[in-house]
């Protein structure tokens, strides 16, 4: 276990480094001119422009700059934000941005797990009923139609008719955060729900269910005790990297409601050519992913002790 | 058919006789009308739901180019006009005008063509390179390992980064933007084809196949893609509103088509400051492309249940 452990951890240190490196690689592809604000580039001279690019050592070899920046990265120095905040250390500027991003995140992960799962055992418990088919038209509706679409229905119902404040503001923190919250969950309510009833479903025809009525437990007994934990299996091993997921947040959301949390930066800082910012948060995000896999994996395996991950090289 | 009353009256040795072959009676017992594709849409034509849909889905898609036709205004020959800003619909402006006072009709039809188009090209693309990426994937066991850390890669940075990058670097427009959909969409069919791949390479006709000497893009095709059908088919079909839907969030964030080419994101871009007050420069965009990806989603999922061989007879 611990082998395997080191192994897959290994694997994802070099998985991130080779995204780093891809990243890096493609911003020093794009013009030098994004360097300077549009004020700087009207009145420096070539001689000027190079001589800054000097400094910041822009103008030295790829390689050069690639070994200096791994140099950088063993040292956990992330260096500071040029653009965004300007002179602000790149993680001074990512984690006033992330607290807001995660409160919102798992606001909606709490929200969601619990109505998801609530739903998917509704409709199990009524299968071919009319809650079935209504839960049935929802998912559908919210896997089909655009999230922009679902996320302007909820605007216009939220701002419309219950009056709740249209954009996010820090100075009325908890009704704006209602409609944001909403359009979060939305979708995962759908997807826990959907998943819920799958594999309840599945689990429903096993032979250990027909003894359990044979036995004469009552349905509610079967459904919570018996088919529920054993269909949370599989599903519990998403559960670790969504979480981790909130810290991203959502760029949609964010850029629909002016949320200032994470989404939203990762293309500021692109636009606006803020180099360590984006290097920094593609590390971030590419960890964050690995990491909500490999604690997925673990969860499961302490919820079913009858999975392994060193057997057949991850349960994945 | 023998029948009961040939038997009486006859004695034992009678009743047995020589049948001689006959090529003729031999196939009557062999042959079965069963062919795939055939039970394929009879099992989707079953389905009244899903034929409903798919109906409305091509309605509307040629109805795209009627509106334009009828409409009163060319989307080419559209001008600025500040003084007819936010007319609601009515018998000149069919579906009003927008913010900066031109028509919506022509705008709507237009944008729900470019985006139709949109899903479908790269809904094609990823189909084509995913499929052969896919088998190559799954069947030739020394790449497994390349393509698995390509997998990886690619897919653990956000997309949004790619699209930011080229956004940038390259430049807006329709073809820009296929052409990205399908570099970063063809990840989720060869996953799942090579996924397929792995589970049918090792049974024992293709085994015996290999033996045999047949070439690679034989046992390919003809072994091992039949199996495949009725996956490629749910991916594709759910890569339709998928895709509308991702166009419609780059363009919202302003990384996907450019102005010049609108598409339902781009007017619910526009539209997206001013739909509290005008809520018909909402409705329209949203409404038709609700349609174009529920109708898509429901035929999908029962063209794939249909294309299922184990649900055939």
């Amino acid at each position: 276990m611990i082998k395997y452990t080191i192994k897959r951890l290994l694997q994802s240190l070099i998985t991130i480094l080779l995204a780093v490196t891809i990243v890096f690689l493609l911003l020093r592809l794009l013009p030098t001119d994004y360097y300077f604000t549009e004020d700087q580039l009207m009145k420096f001279t070539t001689e000027q422009k190079n001589a800054a690019l000097e400094a910041a050592g822009l103008l030295d070899p790829v390689g050069e700059q690639l070994v200096r920046f791994y140099g950088q990265i063993l040292h956990l120095d992330f260096g500071i934000s040029r653009r965004i905040q300007s002179g602000i250390a790149v993680t001074q500027v990512i984690g006033s941005k992330f607290e807001v991003s995660m409160r919102l995140g798992l606001i909606s992960l709490a929200i969601s797990l619990v109505l998801g799962v609530i739903l998917g055992i509704l409709q199990t418990v009524f299968k071919d009923k009319l809650i079935d088919h209504l839960g049935t038209v929802y998912t559908v509706f919210v896997n089909a139609v655009p999230a922009l679409v679902s996320y302007s229905l909820v605007l216009v119902f939220g701002s419309k008719v219950l009056g709740l404040p249209a954009l996010y503001s820090t100075r009325n923190v908890g009704p704006s955060s209602i409609l944001p919250v909403a359009c979060l969950s939305l979708a995962s309510i759908a997807g826990y729900a959907l998943w819920t009833r799958r594999y309840m479903v599945d689990e429903l025809t096993r032979d250990y269910i027909k003894l359990a009525k044979v036995k004469g437990l009552n349905t509610r007994e079967i459904m919570i005790s018996h088919v529920l934990r054993n269909a949370m299996v599989p599903m519990v091993q998403y559960i670790p990297a969504s979480m981790l997921l909130t810290i991203g947040g959502s760029l949609l959301v964010e850029r629909f409601f002016s949320v200032p949390g994470m989404g939203p930066l990762l293309t500021d800082a692109i636009n606006r050519y803020d180099v360590n910012v984006v290097q920094t948060l593609v590390m971030f995000y590419a960890a964050l992913g690995i990491v909500g896999v490999f604690l997925g994996d673990i969860l499961m395996m302490l919820v079913d002790p009858r999975i392994t991950l060193t057997e057949k090289g991850g349960a994945r | 058919m023998a029948q009961a009353k040939d038997f009486e009256g006859k004695n034992p040795d009678e009743l047995f006789y020589f049948v001689e072959y006959s090529p003729e009676e031999a196939e009557k017992t062999g042959y079965s009308n069963y062919s795939y594709w055939g039970s394929v849409f009879q099992n989707f034509l079953k389905k009244k739901s899903a034929v409903f849909c798919a109906l409305l889905f091509f309605a509307l898609a040629i109805f795209t180019f009627i509106a334009l036709a009828i409409g009163k205004y060319d989307y080419a020959t559209l001008v600025v006009d500040q003084n007819n800003k936010f007319i609601a619909p009515n018998s000149e402006y069919w579906f009003g005008t927008d913010n900066i006072g031109r028509d919506y009709w022509c705008q709507v039809w237009y944008a729900a063509q470019t985006s139709i188009r949109l899903a479908l090209v790269v809904a094609l693309g990823e189909g084509i390179v995913g499929i052969i990426i896919g088998l190559i994937w799954g069947y030739v066991r020394s790449l497994d390992r390349f393509f698995t850390e390509l997998y990886n890669l690619i897919n653990n940075i956000p997309i949004i980064i790619y699209m930011t990058l080229i956004a940038l670097m390259i430049g807006q427009s329709f073809t820009i933007m296929a052409i990205s959909l399908i570099a970063t969409g063809w990840l989720v069919m060869a996953r799942r084809v090579r996924n397929m791949v792995f589970m049918y390479r090792d049974r024992e006709y293709n085994l015996a196949s290999r033996c045999l000497g047949t070439p690679l893009w034989r046992v390919l095709t003809k072994n091992i893609l039949p199996y495949l059908v009725s996956v490629i088919i749910l991916r594709l079909a759910l890569s339709i509103p998928s895709t509308i839907g991702l166009e419609s969030t780059l363009s919202y964030l302003g990384l996907g088509l450019d102005d010049r080419t609108p598409s339902l994101g781009v007017l619910l871009r526009n539209a997206r400051l001013f739909f509290l007050d005008y809520p018909y420069l909402l409705i329209f965009p949203a409404a038709i492309v609700s349609i174009i990806s529920v109708t898509f989603y429901i035929c999908g999922n029962a063209f794939s249940d249909a294309a299922d061989p184990r649900n055939h007879v």
